[in-house]
């Protein structure tokens, strides 16, 4: 690919590539290396199956040497932007998949070679860690998947199509109509195609159903996970957002297991009343921009260790429950029902700022009203970044919902940078103090 | 004499059949409730199956069988439609076939199943005043009431008649339409209309209706259910704005909970989309017939709910545990 003429992507030279690739590598592994310690340091009584997540979260550790391990055995490795990809037919396809988007500042930085720095600092991110080639998911992946959800997404791909190829896959903005299943459907159909021609394995019914019932008891894993996290705070927020994100490029079976035990330790540690932090601490809700490990950590650490100490017990992130808690419900197990079901499970479910309907983005609320209600919230950080404009956008509606049932919700904006953390620590810490004033009353 | 005894054992083993089933069915239901109620109405659908089956052995209890399809509905809904009636039984076991053959289903066009629905009505109407009319084209010799009604009752096209339908079981005790290698076979409606058949036409008949429904049910789950006129009673009633306290089995929706992933509409087997479609409380349609797929399916806990009197019977789970019949 690279004889041929770059659209987008600046020409650097090798050398520089190379220093400016272990440069943003050796801060990066000082960050994740300091981001677990104090996750460690916060947590009370912090679970030892944690430990396994701990390794997989090392962007730069074991996993990327499996997944190479497993390339050069013949094995495709498919990454994608955004959750929409169908999983499930990947694995199907014995290929697999990760998820690509990144979280290094420093490499929205370099971004800004190429997009104007008005553009989401996601985008901008994985733009300018494609560049120097640090990302070992994004440079494994034989082929991504861009779902064309948002307006940064929807480039994004165009952008990195300059090093891989990149599969384009449309989706409906208005989803609760006859015509968009449709249209969605026959995405997906072209994308078993497309999957099946790169790995040369052929999706059968046998595989794909197998496929679903490995993503199926993953989400049976991840939601036994959040119901623990209605009762007292037997886990940290951030804890629970990494076990969560890794499942993003871990193995799913390995990462299913690991989280029931996980989950055994913690329903253990409630009957023993071991709790991870203060009861008094009050109980946040995130919502907006995707968090991405291991750089855009900050808020969530933030939260978790301030004066007052918070504790995130949902969240409504794409990076985070969302990934997860939506299982494919298969009726019959024909093929045609198959991928209704995975064609359902991604575009029905969602609850995409980018998607409207008769009644805007009414799941939205829903889904928010719900987590405040079942797992008692206290207050909502809505955390958006510059130039996500989705979220920004559905910020006047949510605020006018959540008014409603008198619930604190506090509009966070920021940028991939570490810049502003502590003008942010301040503006999070007096939010939290406004939660724990509202017990006392 | 082997045979009659025969037949008897035969009897008897079905009886024991049909106690077996209703324990089991106990036994599932006491132990865990809330799993499995595909299993659990394969269960209730046999054994009522066979239950109809020895009613139908003595005259008068249709006349229970009646009351029971006319009354009940309005306290339960379609609740019988779902999971007692016999015929339902036979295309929910077509549908099986069709689930071993890998074979996909074929929806109707959203339209066209409203349309049958209303259908149901003008079908019962229709079904309804046949006697009468029929009275009335072949004048009686004598003009008093009781006669005239007892020879509108007795006549083949009896209301007794076509509102049970499609409620007397595939086998029927009697001499059926349809006899294959010594058992008897009955479909909906085809006595009534064969009786006005020569018995050439009326085997053909029969065979048309066997064919029509075997067909139509392989490919579209319940199409009888559709347009059955038995299950026109509680929808009647629903459909008047005083009555809309009177169904007190119903389902009942969590807006907050709902994440319009569409799941309930599409495993739904007669097509309801009225559940994924509106917004949350009471789901008022007279189309579902309560079979539970729905609340089964769904994957998000105390989202959907099947309320008897205002207490909660059933819930829709933390996950999905489909009961799986293949």
């Amino acid at each position: 690919m690279s004889s041929q003429e770059k659209k987008y992507m600046p020409e650097i030279s090798q050398k520089e590539v190379d220093e400016l690739r272990n440069q943003v590598k050796t801060a990066s592994q000082r960050i994740m290396a300091e981001n677990i310690e104090k996750m460690k340091k916060t947590a009370k009584n912090r679970p030892k199956a944690m430990e396994y997540f701990d390794e997989v979260a090392d962007l730069f550790g074991k996993r990327p040497k499996e997944i190479q391990a497993a390339k050069e055995s013949g094995k495709k490795v498919i990454g994608y932007t955004c959750l929409f990809a169908p999983i499930e037919m990947i694995l199907a396809a014995d290929a697999i998949p990760v998820r690509v988007n990144s979280g290094w500042y420093d490499t929205s930085k370099l971004g800004d070679r190429v997009v104007p720095v008005e553009v989401c600092p996601v985008i901008r991110s994985t733009i300018g860690a494609k560049m120097i080639g640090l990302s070992p998911y994004l440079e494994l992946s034989d082929v991504l998947i861009s779902v064309l959800t948002c307006d940064g997404m929807t480039k994004l791909g165009e952008i990195l199509s300059d090093y891989k190829p990149v599969w384009s896959m449309p989706i409906p903005r208005v989803k609760d109509s006859a015509q968009s299943l449709r249209f969605w459907r026959e995405e997906l159909v072209t994308m078993k195609g497309q999957i099946e021609a790169l790995t040369g394995n052929k999706i059968t019914g046998k595989k794909l159903k197998s496929a679903i019932e490995q993503t199926q008891k993953a989400t049976k894993a991840f939601r036994r996970l959040q119901d623990l996290r209605k009762g007292n705070p037997v886990i940290m927020g951030r804890d629970a957002m990494l076990v969560n994100q890794t499942y993003m490029w871990d193995d799913i079976t390995r990462w299913t297991e690991k989280t029931e035990a996980l989950c055994e330790e913690l329903e253990e540690k409630v009957r023993r009343k071991e709790w991870a932090c203060s009861l008094d601490a009050p109980r946040v809700m995130v919502t907006g921009t995707p968090m991405i490990w291991p750089d855009n950590w900050k808020l969530p650490t933030l939260v978790e260790e301030g004066t007052p100490q918070g504790v995130l017990v949902a969240d409504e992130l794409c990076s985070g429950e969302r990934l997860l808690y939506d299982p494919v419900g298969v009726d019959e197990w024909s093929m045609d029902d198959m991928l209704n079901a995975i064609g359902e499970r991604y575009l029905m479910a969602s609850t995409c700022p980018c998607f409207t309907s008769k009644d805007g983005n009414e799941d939205r609320i829903n889904w928010m009203l719900n987590k405040v209600k079942e797992w008692n919230i206290q207050g909502v950080i809505y955390y958006v970044v510059r130039g996500c404009m989705s979220y920004a956008m559905e910020y006047t509606r949510i605020k006018k919902v959540l008014d409603k049932i008198s619930m604190p919700v506090y509009y966070l904006d920021t940028e991939y940078t570490r810049e502003d953390v502590g003008q942010m620590k301040t503006r999070v810490e007096a939010f939290l103090e406004m939660l724990t004033a509202r017990i006392d009353l | 004499m082997a045979l009659e005894l025969l037949g008897e054992a035969l009897k008897l083993t079905v009886l024991a059949g049909l106690v077996l089933a209703g324990i089991l069915v106990t036994l599932i239901w006491k132990k865990d409730r809330a799993t499995k109620v595909t299993y659990l109405r394969f269960l209730v659908q046999a054994a009522s199956f066979v239950a109809v089956f020895y009613m139908f052995t003595y005259p008068v209890w249709q006349l229970i069988v009646l009351a029971v399809i006319l009354i009940m509905p309005i306290v339960l809904g379609r609740f019988f439609c779902g999971w007692l009636c016999p015929f339902g039984f036979y295309m929910d076991a077509i549908t099986l076939i069709r689930k071993a053959a890998k074979i996909r289903h074929r929806d109707l066009p959203e339209k066209l199943n409203v349309a049958l629905h209303n259908l149901r009505y003008v079908l019962l109407v229709f079904f309804l005043s046949v006697p009468f009319v029929l009275m009335w084209i072949t004048p009686l010799p004598s003009l008093q009431f009781i006669p005239v009604l007892a020879v509108v009752l007795a006549g083949p096209f009896t209301p007794l008649g076509i509102l049970m339908g499609p409620v007397i079981p595939l086998i029927v005790p009697w001499k059926g339409p349809l006899e294959i290698s010594g058992l008897y076979f009955s479909y909906p409606y085809v006595q009534e209309i064969i009786s006005y058949a020569n018995a050439f036409f009326a085997q053909g008949f029969a065979w048309i209706f066997v064919a029509l429904t075997f067909v139509g049910s392989f490919f579209i789950r319940r199409v009888w259910c559709r347009f059955c006129p038995t299950g026109s009673s509680i929808a009647v009633v629903n459909r008047f704005k005083g009555f809309k306290w009177a169904p007190a089995l119903h389902l009942d929706k969590d807006e907050e909970k709902c994440t319009k992933c569409g799941i309930c509409k599409r495993v739904c087997p007669v097509q309801v989309t009225d559940v994924y479609e509106q917004k949350g409380g009471k789901i008022d349609t007279s189309i579902c017939m309560l079979c539970l797929r729905c609340v089964e399916m769904c994957p998000y806990e105390g989202c959907l709910k099947l309320k008897l009197g205002g207490k909660t019977v059933f819930k829709s789970r933390n996950w999905l545990e489909p009961a799986e019949v293949d």
